[in-house]
């Protein structure tokens, strides 16, 4: 598990590109969970439609090979890259992204927000009166059952920001955050750093794993070598 | 040997799978391991990889189009390997020369079928003259097609309903001939006589949503107003004579500032309408609406209460130009807390705006023009500009808007008083 911090957009599909190639080669032994921030961009899913960017022009704005519509991304808004080889677990890509949102449904119990499924969407919905808001997007890429992409959780996101687009293709979708819905860890730290923790055991209970931190650089000098030469050097 | 390549199971649950995107295509070399095209099922994209190397041959699913799992989508044949040349499924090829692998151009006749579809081969098609020709133009297999007609002969019907499902009756290809492109899901330009359809582009699909969603939620209504221009038009002469060409000072930099200013003492029009809030701005950035091909932006003058003219000025001519060539950051188009749009240089003498959600309000500016008034008993010609602020009547209430618009009035009628 490595916690990158804020990584400009391109920057981080680079380095999951490369981690996922290297995982898919056997050149990286182990799973990885790549956790960061991004500054504010707009991505489009696969099945994006062109509609659903409402204020975009000129803004930076990627293509990208995983699955869903258009998100956006931003401060405030943990991003979770799982580079998991799936051979390891089940090969189903639906058993995969429901477990991803289960991982980060229990991550919201602890902070005491009730995070639920919504079938037929895939991502993570908080039931409110009156309908459900979304507070955390999924979408993603697999390659020989390599995964890269993942999910975004909003925990202090600035939420007007999604009227940029309309969010996950459906619109009238209310966006909401960790801190929107009155979340808390229990623990000591700020609310980013009590979600982050949240996030880790929940994919940890979720796929029955024991995550260790790891830092990126000497993940990237030991198995990346070359494969990121052409496109950050 | 061909290989068929088709659609994958990516999970059990799995029935259909979307195809989103080819990465090879009709007539490329492909190497076993190579990704042929991405596959979606719910959110997740897979890749679909080549099982052999050779030519991708016979796509027949479009982009974007769902398919069923098992079924086939292209097959892959050896480099030289005439097309024709009987497919199998996975490495079970059945290797069956063609008589359409030498046919030296494209005719509606024989092809090789599906197994189901092999006994029919030799029967002839019962069809309409019509059919047939329809059937030879678009490359489509009659045998392929259960007839509607009298005795199941196939009809001008049939090819429309083949026509409209492209893949599951059009799969195969005119032999030798290079296959058509399956029918692309993207419209395309439509030219007749009478009309011309254009396919929407981003920006116009952009324009729609947005102020569709504007003008029917947000309760609009307008105000207007004639605002003597005679002093502010003085000014400007005299300030674009000590600028010189460089930085010229417009009517609408004039009416940006004295907007922002006014703002300043009306926070009441500077808010955005949030779902279960007002959130009443402290600071003034002002979206000014420019006209670009095939559309419209607004780039954003940030804090504009508290620059100069010329400042304004500058900003607003390389905001524009950028806008224009389609070089604006997210961050110069977004984040506006009032918007102005200004259609005077087009002879609009008034006009009603679109609110810019989640904006409270716009302002409409028309052209200076000179005209009849009357002042001081009788008639002079004066310069004269009319505004109509939009306003959310969820955010401003009648008055409000109409007192922030006095204010914009008397501040554009005496220019110094912006000075205050």
């Amino acid at each position: 598990m490595i916690r990158a911090g804020v990584v400009p957009y391109a920057e981080a599909l680079a380095w999951q590109r490369a981690l996922a190639q290297a995982r898919l080669e056997d050149r990286l032994p182990q799973d990885v969970l790549l956790l960061l921030e991004h500054p504010p961009v707009l991505t489009l899913g696969r099945t994006a439609r062109e509609t659903h960017l409402l204020r975009s022009e000129g803004i930076d704005v990627f293509a990208v090979e995983r699955g869903g519509d258009v998100t956006y991304h931003g401060p405030g808004q943990l991003v979770g890259y799982p580079i998991l080889d799936l051979a390891g677990y089940r090969k189903d890509l639906h058993w995969y992204l429901r477990t991803l949102e289960q991982a980060l449904i229990d991550a919201l119990a602890e902070l005491g927000v009730a995070g639920a499924r919504n079938p037929g969407h895939t991502g993570v919905w908080v039931r409110r009166e009156g309908g459900v808001r979304k507070i955390a997007s999924i979408g993603v890429h697999v390659k020989q059952w390599v995964t890269w992409h993942g999910f975004a959780l909003n925990v202090t996101t600035d939420l007007a920001q999604f009227d940029r687009i309309v969010a996950c293709g459906i619109p009238e979708v209310v966006m909401t955050s960790v801190e929107r819905e009155g979340g808390t860890g229990k623990g000591e730290g700020s609310l980013w750093d009590q979600t982050s923790d949240a996030v880790v055991r929940g994919v940890e209970g979720a796929f029955g794993v024991s995550a260790t931190s790891a830092e990126l650089s000497p993940v990237v000098s030991h198995t990346l070598k070359g494969a990121l030469g052409e496109t950050l050097c | 040997m061909a290989t068929t390549v088709f659609m994958e199971a990516l999970s059990p649950t799995m029935e259909e799978g979307r195809l989103v995107k080819w990465h090879k295509h009709e007539g490329d070399a492909v190497k076993a391991g190579d990704t042929l095209a991405e596959v979606e099922t719910d959110k997740a994209i897979m890749d679909l990889q080549a099982r052999a190397d050779g030519i991708l041959r016979q796509v027949s699913a479009a982009e974007g189009q769902t398919v069923p799992v098992g079924k086939e989508l292209a097959v892959i044949v050896a480099p030289g390997e005439p097309l024709g040349a009987g497919r199998g499924t996975g490495d079970e090829g059945r290797v069956a020369p063609s008589p359409a692998a030498t046919a030296p151009a494209p005719s509606p006749a024989p092809r090789h079928s599906p197994p189901a579809a092999a006994a029919a081969d030799a029967a002839p098609v019962k069809a309409s003259p019509l059919a047939r020709r329809m059937a030879k133009e678009s490359g489509v297999d009659l045998k392929l097609l259960t007839g509607s007609g009298p005795g199941g002969r196939v009809v001008r019907r049939d090819l429309e309903t083949a026509a409209a499902r492209p893949a599951a009756t059009v799969s195969a290809s005119a032999p030798v001939a290079p296959v058509p492109p399956p029918p692309s899901p993207v419209p395309v330009s439509r030219t007749d006589a009478s009309y011309e359809d254009v396919p929407l582009t981003q920006i116009r699909k952009t324009i729609a949503k947005r102020l569709a969603a504007s003008l029917g939620p947000v309760p609009h209504y307008f105000l207007t107003t004639e605002v003597d221009m005679e002093r502010a038009a003085e000014a400007r002469e005299a300030l674009n004579r000590d600028l010189g060409d460089e930085g010229r000072i417009s009517f609408n930099d004039i009416v940006v500032k004295a907007a922002a200013l006014a703002l300043t003492r009306h926070r009441a029009c500077n808010a955005w309408f949030q779902d279960d809030h007002i959130r009443y701005w402290n600071e003034v950035h002002v979206g000014v609406a420019v006209a670009v091909e095939d559309g419209l932006i607004t780039p954003v003058i940030r804090h504009a209460d508290r620059k100069s003219l010329r400042e304004i000025g500058r900003e607003a001519h390389d905001l524009a130009q950028r806008a224009r060539n389609r070089r604006l950051r997210p961050e110069e188009y977004t984040g506006s807390t009032f918007s102005v749009s200004n259609l005077g240089m087009f002879d609009i003498d008034q006009f009603t705006a679109v609110i810019n959600p989640p904006e409270a309000a716009i302002l409409a500016v028309g052209s200076v023009t000179q005209k009849p008034v009357v002042a001081d008993g009788t008639i002079v010609a004066r310069r004269r500009m009319r505004l109509t602020l939009g306003c959310d009547h969820r955010v401003i209430d009648g008055a409000t808007g109409a007192v922030f618009l006095q204010t914009l009035k008397q501040m554009l009628e005496n220019p110094l008083a912006m000075l205050l």
